[in-house]
């Protein structure tokens, strides 16, 4: 029983860890905490949605279509709203990414309606059987994706010169724009990226649950938590973060009770807040408290 | 100047204290809520804009307050008015004993942790079904006497907190500890060097916000007579608040007053005509105060009305 427990935990955590490493992505480098980030990701999910109920397109065929739209989306975002108050003192950014997420839940419930929503494949109850724990195949693929992207995400910031770019700029903003680099351009990949990001773990999310937009508030503040428990704007640190979330929900949730579940998650955010802002895996000079 | 603007203010009041003997019903609910969200903006404003803490999870105090003055009238068939000093006593220890932890977090970091506080309240009341009613939420006595007396009594319930909260953060604007918080918001370190002992003071500041805003949660709670958890910790509340003191202008002590009335009436007449989009207006609404008017709109326009402030404001803060 409990290894079923840990199994489920771990398979959600790398859900958990594809939607933290965009926000995290993105917190880290731009100093943005994107409130909308969870509205983003249904974005994702309603596309995944509306091509598998009109089109008849397998759900998974349509994870590239709301990455590129969600890029695009997350580009013109930064590039003509966002860095037009990145100076401004930081809850400004706060106040506007919330007035984002009014707008774009709204917007959500008003075009797509407030219904629960859910993609099913034929194939979705089957599952397979190792040594008595059950584990259904689309949670497994979509655990394989999340830690496929997060591995690609992970190498693309360290190997590629944009990715160079992006870290430098979380470093040092002064530093890099001496070296020339644009942080107008970095801002904008990096916002489109955690955006992109969003975006496919949103489409992942709407094959493993049920959907609607008020769950916009839900997706975020668990970004949020994966971000504070592994440390800003490292990939290494989301994935780690994740995962712990997803077992600590779990196993909480099944000795406890569901219904403390969020309040667990709080408080372990608030504690390690207290205890290590930085985060698991936070190092000098990563996403330290900028004013 | 100065005695101008004093006369305009009490006129104001004068106004607000006459208007229920003209108007009824409809307009005066809508004034009590706006009353109620200049409660919320004023009072918050001593740690928001005075302090300069981001306290985004600050009606976590509201919804606390809301639920002292259920549970003791329901439970303990207590008088209405004798519970608003115990939701005051909740924000004062609530906020005094997280205070210590958490206002050593910046910025960011302590907006999100209020936020975790918010909503760790909230699922804690959500299960504390025999003393709350959880999920269910909790109806509250109704009071007595005609509809029509009733929302009066509320309307001036509501108007004596608002003015209440603007009379203590026009207190704490002129002492000597004000000040304090004002040296706190421009430079902690600078603020400790000099003497002042931040920690305190910054308990201080959240602590008298925490009692303000909790006293407006208590009244809120009556005057519905019904609140759950959903309702009264998160929604669209922090946002509004938020967006409410930085149109106002958050470093005054009359702003976040003015900008929850130009706020809460806008949104009244968008409610009103156009309810199937009203929360994308208010997301626009508060994406434009963003962009347009951050410093408030009393520090903007202070030599007279221009297009011209508001582009250059757009200008100031561009990457």
């Amino acid at each position: 029983m409990i290894l079923q427990i840990l199994v489920n935990g771990i398979l959600l955590g790398g859900f958990y860890a594809l939607i933290g490493v965009g926000f995290s992505l993105v917190w880290g480098v731009t100093n943005i905490i994107n409130l909308a980030h969870g509205a983003i990701a249904l974005l994702g999910s309603y596309i995944t949605y509306y091509m598998f109920q009109n089109l008849h397109i397998d759900p998974f065929i349509t994870l590239p279509v709301s990455f590129i739209v969600l890029y695009i989306f997350g580009y013109l975002v930064q590039r003509y709203l966002m860095n037009m108050v990145v100076k401004a003192q930081i809850f400004m950014l706060l106040i506007l990414t919330f007035g984002m997420e009014i707008f774009l839940v709204n917007f959500m419930t008003t075009f797509f309606s407030a219904d629960f929503r859910s993609v099913t494949p034929d194939y979705a109850g089957k599952s397979i059987e190792i040594a008595g724990v059950v584990v259904p195949y689309i949670r497994l693929a979509v655990f394989a994706i999340c830690m496929i992207v997060t591995a690609i995400m992970g190498f693309f910031l360290e190997k590629t010169w944009t990715g160079k770019a992006i870290r430098a700029t979380s470093l040092d903003l002064e530093a890099a724009m001496m070296t020339g680099i644009s942080p107008r351009k970095i801002y904008s990949i990096t916002f489109a990226l955690g955006s992109a990001l969003a975006g496919l773990s949103g489409s992942l999310l709407s094959l493993t649950q049920a959907f609607s937009p008020n769950i916009a508030g839900g997706l975020t503040l668990r970004a949020f938590i994966v971000a504070i428990l592994g440390g800003l704007g490292r990939v290494e640190g989301a994935f780690l973060g994740g995962l712990l979330l997803g077992v600590i929900e779990t196993v909480s949730s099944f000795y406890i009770g569901e219904s403390y579940k969020n309040a667990i998650a709080f408080g372990l955010m608030v504690f390690m807040l207290i205890v290590k802002p930085s985060g698991l895996l936070g190092r000098k000079y990563y996403a330290e408290v900028k004013h | 100047m100065i005695n101008k603007k004093l006369i305009l203010f009490f006129a104001f009041i004068i106004i607000l204290i006459l208007l229920p003997f003209v108007i009824s019903g409809y307009w005066l609910r809508v004034l009590t809520q706006t009353f109620l969200f200049g409660a919320i903006a004023t009072g918050s404003n001593i740690i928001i804009g005075f302090t300069g803490y981001p306290a985004f999870g600050n009606i976590a105090f509201f919804g606390v307050g809301a639920y002292v003055t259920g549970v003791l009238t329901t439970k303990y068939n207590m008088p209405f008015f004798a519970t608003l000093p115990f939701c005051a006593l909740s924000g004062i220890i609530i906020s005094s004993l997280l205070g210590i932890p958490i206002l050593r977090l910046k910025g960011h970091y302590f907006a999100i942790a209020t936020v975790g506080v918010m909503e760790t309240i909230k699922e804690l009341v959500d299960n504390m079904t025999e003393l709350t009613g959880g999920g269910l939420g909790l109806t509250l006595p109704i009071m007595h006497g005609e509809p029509e007396y009733i929302y009066k009594f509320f309307y001036f319930v509501m108007l004596g907190v608002m003015l209440f909260s603007l009379l203590i953060l026009f207190i704490v604007s002129k002492i000597k500890q004000g000040y304090a918080l004002r040296a706190i918001r421009v430079d902690e370190d600078a603020a400790s060097v000099m003497g002042i002992n931040t920690p305190l003071y910054k308990t201080f500041a959240w602590a008298v916000s925490a009692a303000l805003v909790g006293i407006t949660g208590g009244v809120y709670a009556y005057w519905l007579s019904y609140i759950d958890p959903h309702t009264v910790f998160g929604g669209t509340y922090p946002v509004k608040m938020f967006a409410m003191i930085l149109l106002g202008g958050g470093t005054t002590v009359i702003g976040p007053m003015l900008g929850a009335f130009i706020l809460e009436l806008i949104s009244e007449i968008v409610w009103s005509k156009f309810i199937a989009i009203h929360g994308m207006v208010l997301g626009l609404l508060i994406i434009f105060i963003i962009l347009f008017l951050p410093k408030g709109i009393f520090e903007t326009f202070k030599g007279g009305f221009s297009f011209k402030k508001l582009f250059s404001n757009l200008r100031e803060n561009r990457l």
